[in-house]
């Protein structure tokens, strides 16, 4: 059985699970971060949070606040520093909204 | 018991056939799905000596009749094992099997059988189980085919029936030429496969057909099986359409086992006025609800959210003299705690221990989730020390609960537990995950809250989308709060 969660998302919004995880194109930006031409919303915020954790990019003081690299700025709309809980919005400006 | 000719339990086990020890409705689920995982696995391994000594001995329930006249080493000969459905290949390694001289001794007719079961796992058809059948006395004239051989044949037919089931009658009707007339063995054989190779339809005319005749009339356990597979891929009215049509046809009347299947449910599925008209007409038979069907019934109200209404059932059986289990208690308290009576709950545990039940995890793990609900969290804390105390451990479920309450109670402990949660590698509960989050994240733990998301990925906890869809409408939600400025 699918979890309670899943489930609702499922039956309450079939497009708005379709939106996360079909496979899209990236713009150009994106590409370049992620390596492929092709991914999910879900892929890519993946990818995003691994990648902060690899290069420890999180503040040692304040771990909610991601101090951003060359790489990472190019995607997060040149910011220098952004906090954790923005993220997914961030990442979500490049997946357009689908027309209905 | 039941069927006197039932001689070799184990045969039939494979196939998915359970002997009659274990037909009680009540445990049906489990032991049928851990036998059919034996017949799987038995039949995907290649017969090495581990897997076919696993063969043999299946869950202890079911080596009741003790394999008679077989001596150990025979369960290390070397089996044939077929991966091709191509019948000359199989012909051709039996026959050579024959040649060996040191065989000679175990080609007795349970370890023919045995190869007949094994190719009709691969062959295509019938048909071809039938040749190598054929082809098998010929060669080995020892072997004389029993009714277990055309059992086999039957139960291939049933995995992949015709959907006017000609080729299911076609084994019948080879099996009673052969002199072996089917019996309520054979229906319960043939009605198992169907059902769990998912041929309900075929199942219900199969057994319509078959109780047209008094010696392959269905008995409760098989009639109960399919009422119960029914229930759960049907609608109500065609299942008690099809109860009426048994009995009214055939004479064949649901029991009180048949009552509990159906308000099992309609209470799973939340239709507590199904399950009351249930109840009636049972009585109006002649029945009298035994402990399983309060408990049924019980656990309905719990389903509805009328978890009050335990306390009226478990004094009508009271009343009526009903004895109470572990499971009326355990279902009681559930229901008591989940309605905001945990007090209650808690003076039933002295009542327990009076009847000689002692709680378990369930019994604990329910007054918790009660404590967590009347907000005294530190007290379903406490409980946690006093059931480890006792020799009773905790499982998933109370620590999801715990981790539930606490967040809402005292973070800095529920931080805690999922600490230990973590050493022990238990899975978080979607409830309890998003309760988490939330509470982390209220209290500006952002940083933590992408932790436990990681690890709910980790632990396969939840799905990716799941637990990412949680955190982002956490986040979502917290932003928004951010710029009303209610939160940090």
């Amino acid at each position: 059985m699918l979890p309670q969660r899943m489930k609702k998302v499922v039956t309450d919004n079939p497009k708005k699970l379709a939106t996360l995880i079909d496979l899209v194109n990236l713009p150009s930006t994106f590409r370049e971060f992620v390596g492929r031409s092709q991914s999910s919303r879900l892929g890519c915020f993946q990818h995003v949070w691994s990648y902060i954790k690899e290069n420890k990019l999180q503040d040692p003081n304040n771990k909610n606040i991601v101090h951003c690299d060359a790489k990472l700025k190019s995607i997060l709309l040149g910011k220098t520093q952004v906090e954790l809980a923005e993220l997914p919005m961030l990442i979500k400006l490049h997946f357009p909204k689908v027309q209905k | 018991m039941v069927y006197p000719s039932r001689t070799n339990t184990q045969q039939f086990s494979s196939m998915g056939k359970l002997p009659p020890s274990l037909k009680t409705s009540k445990n049906l689920v489990q032991p049928v799905q851990s036998l059919l995982k034996n017949a799987q696995s038995s039949t995907q391994q290649s017969p090495s000596q581990s897997s076919h000594r696993h063969a043999r001995k299946p869950p202890k329930s079911t080596t009741k009749n003790p394999p008679q006249t077989i001596t150990p080493t025979i369960h290390r000969s070397p089996a044939i094992t077929f991966t091709s459905s191509d019948i000359s290949s199989a012909k051709n390694q039996f026959t050579s099997l024959t040649t060996i001289p040191k065989y000679s001794s175990i080609l007795n007719n349970r370890f023919c059988n045995s190869v007949l079961e094994s190719f009709t796992s691969v062959s295509l058809s019938v048909q071809d189980s039938i040749f190598l059948l054929n082809h098998m006395t010929k060669v080995n004239p020892s072997f004389t085919p029993d009714k277990s051989s055309y059992h086999i044949l039957l139960s291939q037919s049933c995995t992949k029936p015709d959907l006017d089931l000609s080729n299911v009658e076609q084994a019948l009707t080879l099996m009673a030429s052969n002199g072996f007339q089917p019996d309520k063995v054979t229906t319960d054989i043939a009605i198992r496969t169907l059902c769990s190779t998912g041929h309900e339809e075929q199942a219900v005319e199969l057994i319509k057909k078959l109780s047209q005749v008094q010696t392959t009339k269905p008995d409760t356990y098989t009639y109960n099986f399919l009422v119960k597979r029914l229930v759960k891929n049907r609608t109500l009215s065609s299942v008690s359409l099809f109860i009426d049509e048994m009995r009214k046809g055939f004479g064949l009347k649901p029991d009180l086992v048949t009552y509990t299947i159906m308000i099992d449910n309609v209470c799973n599925g939340k239709n507590l006025r199904e399950a009351m008209r249930l109840l009636d007409v049972l009585k109006e038979e002649g029945f009298k609800p035994d402990c399983y069907l309060y408990n049924t019934i019980m656990k309905g109200y719990c389903t509805v959210s009328l978890g009050g209404e335990v306390l009226r059932v478990y004094k009508k059986m009271i009343e009526e003299e009903i004895e109470p289990d572990l499971v009326t208690y355990n279902t009681l308290i559930y229901g008591l705690a989940k309605s905001g009576k945990v007090k209650e709950g808690i003076r039933f545990l002295k009542e327990m221990a009076k009847m000689g039940y002692f709680p378990d995890v369930v019994t604990y793990t329910s007054l918790m989730n009660g404590l967590c609900r009347d907000g005294n969290a530190l007290g379903a804390l406490e409980l946690l020390g006093e059931m480890e105390s006792k020799g009773c451990s905790p499982n998933e479920c109370t620590y999801n609960t715990l981790l539930h309450g606490l967040c809402k109670a005292r973070l800095d402990k529920g931080v805690e537990l999922y600490g230990v949660m973590k050493g022990n590698g238990m899975k978080l509960e979607s409830g309890s995950y998003g309760t988490f989050l939330r509470a982390l994240c209220r209290s500006g733990k952002v940083a933590e809250a992408y932790e436990v998301y990681d690890y709910a990925i980790e632990s396969k906890s939840l799905t990716d989308v799941a637990a990412y869809t949680t955190l982002e409408s956490t986040l979502k939600w917290l932003q928004k709060a951010k710029e009303q400025g209610l939160a940090v």
